[in-house]
């Protein structure tokens, strides 16, 4: 493997600058034309962080524009009561894709947008570390995201609410494609979420400044973190969630129907288990926004950094058992749902501490009263009043008044409004000269901020109220007389005065947001962290050398000397697009990664993958098969050219620090992606493992069913034998791609070519196994649940097979040897993860219900 | 990665890694006990469900104190020499675990207030 | 408002008690009294223990709310000598940590305390089974030693005094069942059976909802609660378990010809007559309910006669189709019918 060559030599308190002056002639022309956007049509190719970033929040924002003019035609249809304004048929349409745009295509692409952007600029990386995957993200998304809310406007939208209960979404009480259309759309936009999740982490952990280690990453950084892994355990519940709906509308595997063995509940526990940390994913990133702009504004460092980092954390694990909190009204056992309630007290706390570090350390500076400020501490006014009327709805005997009623309308409204759409415009307004030539209007702002907070209070706090006094959430109407006319008049009222404040808004950006490449508006607020250095494309210059968490207030001269060139990497050593990829714990430097510039796969890759999605949803199979095809084609072409190899050999970055600009193993930063992303699997495997268990709890003594039997122990054991021949080959194969003589041995590709038809085989048996007995996917939930073990378990060896076949192409193509190796370990990786998912399915499918024996 | 921050890593999330395990074991044992209607199955001389909530919370807060003093020694024990990150994670340990231990506290009381199943 | 239906009744108990409770009620709407359907107005046991609950969690909500936002002020505008106490890693940990945790400690033993004593299964409860079904509501009583079981529908009528446990599932998709006044809500969740145990503790009327979105009309699905005391409960248990009336008058009984006629006896069972349809509600005495199409509109001929001629219309997407081919006086004659189903 190839290591730094001085890997002692560095160290972060070194105080002198690491390259000399004056810088070579042309080093700083190479810069820029690695990193120079492309032009005209083919601008929509651009993958720099700071395109994709402000294209992604641009989108964002829009969804949150038209998810709030659903809600103004709510609020006037609730207005008055018995209303005509809109049917029950358009406003059940309605409050769905309000709950689900500002959900999936607002909150969340928002803050991962946000984070695209800030990300490397705060922590002085050139770009996150797979700049494409953030353009394939941001298109899948902006595509898939407007055909999805254009159903709206042909009465085809969701109508089963955001949190799509089955039965009411099944096939039977919804035959129509409106469900399909959340099922499919959203499951894919989750997609698009995990990758970018996928990216932040490996961004956060690789690409930092030199010597930002741990204790000095910015605490929004360490939102970003704790945001990207809560998404990764979160998200894939949600996902199969949706796949296993979408397989009983399609193919009748009765998961939900009671009749039928399945269970309703089944949905709400995978549905929440995502649903709950969901606000807290959108919670973290907004805290770690205001735990940067709050220093900024008070001109001193924040106040109990550790403690903070602590309720960030902590926050990420309490907020997994809050889930049946949701499902207070459900009638499970008074004990299991106080768990859930002891969890929510808990995760109380950390909030808190997050709230006296802010004030903490607005008290230790000198606030000014800016409009970011006056939109923090607008968000720790509702914010804390949301909080509170959340430790209110973690009591489950008030939850059992409050659930489903205005009450918890309002709380939502408190919490999300307050706790992520507060900090959003406080960073909009805060953040903008750094992506902008002017900054917004402090004029304006004001308006903007006021209108929208009393908006939010006028709208909001009544409805506790409307709720208690009895009025349930998710009514097209209500009747006269109940005592809710004038509350809901007055919420309505509200609802526009918010509209009005987000309209002043649009104004302020219509007259003072002008993009700028280079020549931004600068350190307005004479703010401490990295990505107020000068920047431009290439972002900073140098990657500079940081001692402190506020390095620009600790090191003066720190923008100059970046901007000189006098830090690190100041040029390209590749001559192409380059990030210097830094230690996980103490940021030293470990490699020079090549990045992949512009490029039109991302954007095809991602509007297939849109295509094939969408056009599943409207039965066009044929054709959504096509495109999905294409898709694949497409990653394919843009993954052959990743994967480099060591163009060149080690390079000087400065300081006498020579690093290698091709690593294999560990310190790969693709190694750490498809780590992550066997996470993802692993969560989406133990969801269905949790489904199985939780099918059978409701089958106690029919597990299987009367009449069902299960394959002779041969089965199993042969296909599990296959799987560890093929995974045993595939290490042979490994071990013989070793060495440091660039060696690409013929074996290598026979013995993948063996390994791909074992572990065919291996799921092959297994499937042939089941069917012989005659087990029906579509009579008993068991057998739903057995034949959806087993097809995750095929997608998993098809991927294998793609990926197989792929490694084998780069051989043949002579991509592929002893030192580049990247392909074929990821390869290996997965496949290990498929062998391993598929050890463990069979023992559960085959040995469970043995184990048991009846039970 | 290597072996040692692993192994930092976990010590630093000792605590919430124990209530994390704690709540799933009493989640998990309260919920099959239940659907397999055995509410009234005693162990150790009290209800099963109840025993198994209080031996798991036992269990969990060991292990959430034992990290924490852990990471506390280690802090006493700590150089001016150390790695500010290292430092930095020891330091962070210590105080999960503190929170750990009122969460996982918390998180074991109903059991002395509820009924099984009920 | 639709007092008549009671007073015409066979119990005479009954009609005191509801009239004194439909005494409040404003004429304005179907029954137009704030409260009726209200957590903030308890008229039981376990609805008060929650409302006691709330009342501690807003006072000290309240109180916390006023201390961050007062701190969050002073930091601010205070002078810098005079707030510079405030800004250390101290106010963390005491107000961040220690503050919350000690008062946390206090309120999730109280909430778990709560949470045992409400909704708690008691010995000598009365048995009420309800299903939630698109959007209406299935009520039936069990036999106990006097009476055989009988079935109506959005409706509940609850003794004062004596502990109620109502079990409940759904037919098709998943309602929740809420009567604000008594309580929380539970769940109807097909194929499973939950359990609701509450004390009415002051006569009166009530309504409870729906409160789980359960399609198109799940703002109309909503249902009468009215807390009897024993005697008039008794009694009005009596006339619901006999079967249905003859028709004493020409017009009820060609009212009736028109219901045999129409095939509504094959949705709806009118007991007593050759009506057994299962799948509607029961109209053996919907004349003696308050309201019709799941507590949305008072009972009286000219709403039945629009219900069945407009269903569609008045409550799109219930099951039942508009019976518009009816003529005005046959539609009377058929209202007339149902309303003298006392």
């Amino acid at each position: 493997m190839n290591l730094p060559e001085r890997p002692g030599a560095f160290s972060p308190q070194e105080p002198d600058r690491p390259n000399p002056l004056p810088r070579p002639d042309g080093e700083f022309e190479a810069l820029e034309k690695a990193w120079k956007a492309p032009r005209g049509l083919s601008f929509i190719t651009a993958v720099n962080n700071t395109y994709v970033g402000l294209w992604y929040v641009a989108t964002a924002f829009l969804f949150f524009i038209l998810a709030g003019i659903l809600a103004l035609i709510m609020r006037a249809q609730l207005a008055a009561p018995e209303s005509d304004l809109v049917g029950h048929d358009l406003y059940n349409q309605l409050f769905t894709m309000h709950g689900t745009v500002m959900m999936f295509l607002f909150a969340v692409p928002a803050v991962e947008a946000a984070s695209v952007y800030l990300l490397p600029n705060m922590q002085a990386a050139r770009d996150l570390p797979f700049p494409r995957l953030s353009a394939y993200a941001f298109w899948a998304y902006f595509v898939g995201g407007l055909v999805f809310f254009g159903t709206i406007f042909f009465g085809l939208s969701p109508d089963g609410g955001w949190f799509m209960y089955p039965p009411l979404t099944g096939s039977k009480y919804s035959p129509a494609e409106n469900a399909d259309w959340w099922l499919l759309g959203i499951g894919f936009i989750e997609i698009s979420a995990i990758a970018g999740a996928i990216e932040i982490i490996v961004g956060v952990m690789k690409t930092r400044a030199v010597g930002m280690s741990l204790d000095k990453l910015p605490v929004y950084s360490w939102a970003m973190l704790v945001f990207a892994v809560m998404i990764v355990i979160g998200f894939p519940a949600i996902i199969l969630g949706t796949l296993l709906l979408e397989m009983e509308r399609a193919f009748d595997w009765p998961f939900f129907i009671a009749e039928r063995g399945g269970d309703p509940l089944l949905w709400q526990h995978l549905f929440w288990f995502f649903g709950h940390p969901e606000v807290y994913i959108i919670f973290l990133p907004a805290t770690g926004m205001v735990s940067m702009i709050v220093p900024a504004m008070a001109q001193t460092p924040l106040v109990g950094y550790r403690l903070v980092v602590l309720a960030l954390i902590a926050t990420g694990f309490l907020s997994f058992g809050l889930w049946v909190h949701h499902m207070f009204a459900t009638g499970l056992p008074k004990m299991s749902l106080s768990f859930f309630s002891a969890a929510s007290t808990a995760v109380a706390v950390p909030s808190g501490i997050q709230v006296f570090a802010w004030i903490a350390t607005i008290a230790s500076g000198r606030m000014k009263l800016t409009t970011p400020s006056l939109f923090v501490i607008g968000f720790l006014f509702i914010f804390t009043l949301g909080g509170l009327t959340g430790v209110m709805v973690a009591m489950a005997p008030f939850d059992w008044q409050a659930h489903d009623s205005y009450f918890v309308v309002a709380h939502l409204h408190y919490v999300l409004i307050g706790g992520m759409v507060f900090p959003l415009f406080a960073a909009f307004y805060y953040w903008v000269p750094v992506a902008s030539k002017r900054a917004l209007s402090e004029r304006l702002g004001r308006w903007v901020f006021g209108l929208m907070f009393l908006g939010v209070n006028v709208t909001f706090l009544p409805m506790h109220v409307t709720g208690l006094i009895g009025m349930p959430r998710r009514v097209y109407t209500y009747p006269v007389g109940m005592g809710w006319d004038a509350l809901n008049l007055v919420s309505t009222v509200g609802a526009f005065m918010i509209a009005a404040g987000v309209a002043v808004f649009l104004v302020d950006l219509a007259r003072n947001f002008r993009f700028a490449g280079e020549d931004n508006a600068g350190n307005v607020w004479n703010a401490g962290t990295l990505e107020w250095l000068p920047n431009g494309n290439y972002a900073t210059r140098s990657i500079p050398a940081v001692v402190s968490r506020d390095p620009l207030w600790d090191q003066p001269n720190l923008p100059k000397d970046v901007e000189d060139g006098r830090y690190y990497l100041p040029g390209t050593a590749t001559g192409g697009r380059e990030a210097l990829v830094t230690s996980p714990f103490d940021a030293t430097p470990q490699y020079i990664l090549q990045i992949p510039g512009p490029g039109w796969q991302p954007v095809l890759a991602a509007l297939f993958t849109a295509a094939f999605f969408l056009l599943l949803t409207v039965k066009l199979v044929m054709l959504s098969v096509v495109c999905g095809v294409l898709a694949v084609g497409c990653v394919i072409w843009w993954l052959w050219e990743t994967d480099p190899g060591p163009v060149r050999p080690p390079a000087h970055i400065g300081g006498g620090i020579v690093v290698p600009v091709y690593v294999t193993g560990p310190m790969n930063h693709s190694w750490w992606a498809m780590i992550v992303l066997m996470v993802v699997y692993g969560m989406v495997f133990t969801c269905l493992i949790f489904s199985y268990l939780f099918l059978w709890l409701v089958n106690p003594g029919a597990w299987p069913p009367r009449g069902v039997d299960l394959p002779e122990r041969l089965w199993p054991v042969a296909s599990a034998m296959l799987y560890l021949a093929s995974a045993a080959l595939i290490a042979m194969a490994s071990r013989i791609l070793r060495g440091d003589d660039r060696r690409s041995p013929r074996s290598v590709p026979i013995l993948i070519a063996a390994a791909l038809l074992l572990v065919s085989g291996a799921s092959a048996t297994d499937l042939w196994a089941q069917w012989r007995t005659g087990l029906s996917p579509s009579t008993h939930a068991y057998g739903a649940a057995v034949y959806a073990i087993v097809s995750l378990q095929i997608f998993f060896v098809l991927t294998t097979l793609v990926m197989g076949l792929y490694t084998i192409a780069r051989w043949l193509a002579g991509r592929l040897d002893s030192i580049r190796r990247t392909t074929f370990d990821n390869t290996m990786l997965f496949w290990s993860y498929t062998v391993g998912q598929g050890l463990v399915g069979l023992a559960v499918v085959h040995g469970f219900p043995r184990l048991i024996g009846g039970l | 990665m290597t072996r040692r921050r692993t192994g930092q890593v976990a010590l630093m999330l000792a605590g919430l890694l124990a209530w994390a395990v704690q709540f799933t074991v009493i989640y998990g044992a309260t919920s099959t006990l239940c659907g397999l209607d055995r509410a009234d199955a005693t162990l150790l001389g009290t209800g099963a469900v109840q025993a198994v909530i209080l031996i798991t919370t036992f269990a969990a807060f060991l292990a959430a104190a034992a990290a924490l003093s852990w990471s506390l020694r280690t802090q006493r024990r700590m150089s001016g020499q150390a790695a500010p990150a290292d430092r930095f994670m020891t330091q962070a340990g210590a105080l999960i675990g503190g929170l750990s231990l009122i969460a996982i506290l918390w998180q074991g009381l109903p059991a002395l207030i509820l009924p099984a199943c009920a | 408002m639709d007092l008549e239906a009671t007073r015409q009744g066979p119990a005479g108990r009954l009609r005191t008690a509801t009239a004194r409770a439909a005494l409040g009620a404003s004429a304005l709407a179907l029954m137009g009294c704030d409260g009726i359907q209200s957590a903030l107005d308890p008229a039981g046991g376990d609805a008060l223990r929650i409302y006691r609950l709330a009342l501690v969690m807003t006072a000290g909500g309240c109180l916390i709310f006023l201390l961050v936002t007062g701190l969050l002020l002073y930091a601010i505008f205070a002078a810098p000598e005079r707030r510079a106490w405030l800004g250390s890693r101290r106010t963390v940990v005491i107000g961040g940590l220690a503050f919350p945790i000690v008062v946390l400690s206090g309120l999730l033993p109280y909430g778990l305390i709560v949470m045992r004593d409400t909704d708690m299964p008691r010995p000598g409860a009365l048995p009420v089974e309800v299903i939630g079904e698109q959007y209406w509501w299935r009520v039936t009583y069990p036999a106990d030693q006097e009476r055989a079981a009988f079935a109506t529908a959005n409706e509940l009528v609850v003794p004062v005094g004596r502990p109620v446990t109502v079990s409940v599932t759904a037919a098709d998709v998943i309602h929740s069942f809420w009567i604000p006044n008594f309580g929380g809500k539970i769940d109807m969740i097909p194929g499973r059976v939950n359990r609701l145990t509450f004390t009415a503790e002051r006569p009166g009327i009530y309504r409870g909802v729906c409160a789980e979105f359960c399609g198109d009309q799940h703002a109309r699905m909503a249902f009468d609660v009215v807390a009897l005391e024993p005697d008039a409960f008794a009694d009005w248990r009596d006339g619901q378990a006999k079967p249905a009336r003859e028709p004493d008058l020409p017009d009820l009984a060609r009212g009736r010809a028109l219901f045999r006629a129409g095939g509504c006896g094959s949705c709806h069972e009118v007991r007593g007559t050759e009506a057994d349809g299962a799948f509607g509600p029961d109209l053996t005495h919907v004349g003696s309910r308050r309201t019709i199409g799941a507590g949305q509109f008072p009972n009286n001929v000219g709403t039945l006669a629009g219900w069945i001629a407009n269903t569609q219309h008045i409550k799109p997407g219930v099951r039942m189709p508009s019976y518009g081919s009816f003529t005005g006086e046959d539609l009377r004659a058929l209202a007339g019918y149902l309303e003298s189903l006392k």
